[in-house]
């Protein structure tokens, strides 16, 4: 499968490249993503500050991908292990530091949330989304008491012991480069067989 | 969390998301997803609507089993504070 990447900044095409390529996780081009990055950070600082959120999103350097990988779907979910991923910002508000919301960068980082989680023990870490809903049925965002109750019912065979909360995040290549290899490490650990992403 | 989804298809990992928006899911290419008329903040629809939650898990379900495509994109039905057709 050949996937070419663009990085834009503005209308300026920054470079196109093939993958797979030893050296770019997903074909990404960081080499020329960073100095991208490092621009848009520096030229839309003021407006992050001043809280001008759509204007610096135009201006981020998109990484646009032609191909999708896949894996194909095998077994069925009444055998299968199953772990949720949201980018809501949950935390543990006891045990877990709350992302980093000053950030420009946003929070590369990850928390890990129990399957035996109560709405009461969660915090939300996000500053570009109204938390409302979420706060009032956790399952809005991060359906886990639903997916627990089909492992109930047998119709899915395990929920996994762990879930996982990113929050924003713009900053690609701590995140492709450092988060998510750590974060795949650790659902191959813990014998995940499939994700159920829900971002915000 | 797009290139958190590529990047775990790409290691094996069979993967299904939420979105709302479909351009820009256009944009990231999900390998598989469901595409629900939600606002940010809410893909499963009003708080404490229990059925509608677990109807929506029980499509993820049967959308990994009957997606072959890389890229499928699933549109459901459900709206906001309107009862689930049949």
């Amino acid at each position: 499968m050949a996937l070419s990447l663009t990085h834009k900044i503005e209308s300026h095409t920054v470079r196109v490249r093939k993958w797979p390529l030893k050296g770019y996780p997903m074909g990404i081009d960081l080499e020329s993503f960073k100095p991208a990055y490092e621009k848009w950070v520096e030229e839309s600082l003021p407006d992050y500050r001043a809280g001008n959120f759509e204007e610096i999103i135009k201006k981020y350097p998109l990484i646009v991908s032609d191909g999708v990988p896949w894996t194909p779907y095998k077994g069925r979910p009444s055998e299968q292990t199953f772990a949720l991923v949201t980018s809501g910002g949950l935390y543990l508000k006891d045990s877990q530091p709350p992302f980093d919301i000053g950030s420009i960068h946003g929070d590369t980082s990850f928390r890990e949330i129990p399957k035996t989680v109560r709405q009461e023990e969660l915090g939300i870490a996000h500053a570009h989304y109204d938390h409302g809903l979420a706060e009032q049925d956790i399952n809005t965002i991060f359906p886990i008491h639903r997916f627990i109750e089909l492992e109930e019912e047998g119709i899915v065979g395990k929920v996994a012991e762990t879930h996982y909360s990113f929050s924003y995040v713009n900053d690609v290549v701590t995140l492709v480069t450092e988060t998510v290899p750590r974060f795949l490490s650790r659902i191959k650990a813990a014998g995940v067989d499939v994700l159920f992403l829900v971002p915000v | 969390m797009g290139l958190i989804q590529r990047m775990a298809e790409e290691s094996g990992f069979p993967t299904i998301s939420m979105g709302n928006a479909a351009d820009r899911m256009a944009h990231i290419k999900p390998p598989r997803a469901l595409l629900v008329k939600f606002a940010r903040g809410s893909m499963f629809g009003e708080p404490g609507n229990v059925k509608r939650q677990r109807r929506i898990l029980l499509d993820a379900l049967e959308a990994l089993k009957t997606m072959t495509q890389p890229g499928t994109i699933q549109e459901l039905p459900y709206q906001w504070k309107r009862p689930d057709p049949e």
